[in-house]
């Protein structure tokens, strides 16, 4: 077992200064699209947390049989697998949910994000370190998302999670809830954050 | 095994990369199979209650066996194309006979699928149910909202689009603000389907 400061330190890292969304800025593609409804940016996220920390350990498993030529296909292979793998529980559990999402689960395997820590994390560390870091990419992911969903539901529609919060006063903001929003909610997530961890950095270097 | 010999970088990675497939595939055909009849089961029972509610039948919401027993015992699907029927004959709420028509026309961004329900002069609407859109959410995906499906309820077309909340003619359907493309889409499939309707249901199997 590696020690336990270095998995804190692989846990806490995707969720501040290395956030794969807002630090990195990867998985931006799904940030924009599935980010106008609450409920739905939920569901994807936990597809994704899902993807990312069983690939992650899967990986990390077999990555001294992985021969280095044919490593990026095992990976997507088995990323594939385990997205198919949500697609079809999705669509037999939530049907619902499922024809909302649409092409937006399958598409999780374009996600830059999970192909990154396959490469970078997965395939140099142990299995152990590296499930704790397919969660905590996972969970960085989907924390910047559902903070995004909500403002942008709340501003576009009045509401969240479908339940009506603000009054007959509110005019609705329809540009958030468009792809436009998105734009405009990312930007101003990542320039709040870069802001603050920004100023952190400084004072830490005085 | 010497790193660079002909097994290590030819012959293994074939072999590898063959059994990581096999095995992934199985494992996943497996849970595709062990749901398969769950799939299949969601599928009709949701092609089941957007017949109904076009209808305006009542059925109950999350029993699949009810629902069931509900569009077995009121609906009769006539006719085939292409394997589906091609309209289907149900008993209304009042007890006189109705007609329920599928059709497709174009969104703002894919298609809309549309299952009506008509009284027997095939003019009177009893319900609207959309079964596929890819509208904009919160804009022109707000047309699979209560309001806006329940607003062609004894409605009788051709339609004309009013102010969102302001439709109280017979031939009045509400826009939905923000969503103008949306529902001039949905007006035209609407003005559209008594004439699918007639020809389904007129011009036989």
């Amino acid at each position: 077992m590696p020690a336990r400061g270095k998995m804190k330190k692989t846990f806490m890292a995707p969720l501040g200064k290395d956030n794969p969304v807002f630090a990195q800025i990867l998985g931006i593609c799904s940030t924009l699209a599935v980010t106008n409804k609450l409920e739905n940016t939920v569901i994807m996220s936990m597809g994704v947390l899902f993807t990312t920390s069983l690939s992650g350990l899967t990986i990390s498993l077999i990555r001294k049989l992985i021969p280095a030529r044919v490593r990026m296909m095992v990976e997507t292979l088995i990323i594939a697998s385990f997205v198919i793998i949500v697609d079809i529980f999705l669509r037999a559990y939530v049907p619902d949910v499922w024809k909302q999402l649409g092409p937006y689960v399958g598409l999780i395997i374009t996600n830059c994000i999970i192909m990154g820590r396959a490469e970078a994390f997965a395939l140099n560390n142990p299995p152990g370190l590296s499930l704790v870091d397919g969660i905590s990419s996972g969970l960085g992911y989907s924390y910047v998302l559902i903070v995004i969903a909500f403002f942008r539901e709340l501003l576009g529609t009045g509401e969240v999670w479908g339940i009506t919060i603000l009054g007959d006063w509110w005019t609705n903001w329809s540009i958030m809830i468009m792809p436009p929003g998105a734009f405009f909610m990312l930007a101003i997530f990542v320039w709040i954050v870069k802001g603050v961890l920004i100023k952190e950095t400084e004072e830490a270097v005085k | 095994m010497k790193k660079d010999s002909v097994f290590a970088t030819r012959i293994y990675p074939i072999i590898f990369m063959v059994l990581v497939t096999v095995v992934f595939i199985s494992g996943v055909s497996g849970i595709y199979l062990s749901t398969k009849e769950r799939v299949l089961l969601n599928e009709s029972i949701f092609q089941k209650m957007a017949v109904l509610y076009a209808a305006g039948i009542d059925y109950p919401e999350g029993q699949p066996q009810e629902i069931q027993a509900v569009y077995e015992a009121r609906v009769k699907e006539v006719g085939d194309i292409d394997g589906e029927p091609a309209y289907f004959e149900v008993e209304l709420p009042s007890g006189e006979p109705g007609y329920v028509v599928y059709t497709t026309g174009a969104g703002l961004w894919g298609k809309i699928v549309a299952a009506f329900g008509f009284e027997q002069d095939l003019n009177t609407i009893t319900g609207v149910e959309f079964v596929e859109q890819n509208e904009t959410p919160g804009l022109g995906a707000r047309i699979t909202e209560e309001w806006f499906k329940q607003q062609f309820r004894g409605k009788k077309g051709p339609f004309v689009l009013v102010e969102e909340g302001t439709a109280d003619e017979a031939n009045e359907l509400d826009a939905i603000t923000g969503a103008t493309r949306t529902s001039d889409a949905v007006l035209k499939i609407a003005n559209n389907v008594f004439e699918v309707a007639e020809a389904k249901v007129k011009g036989g199997n």
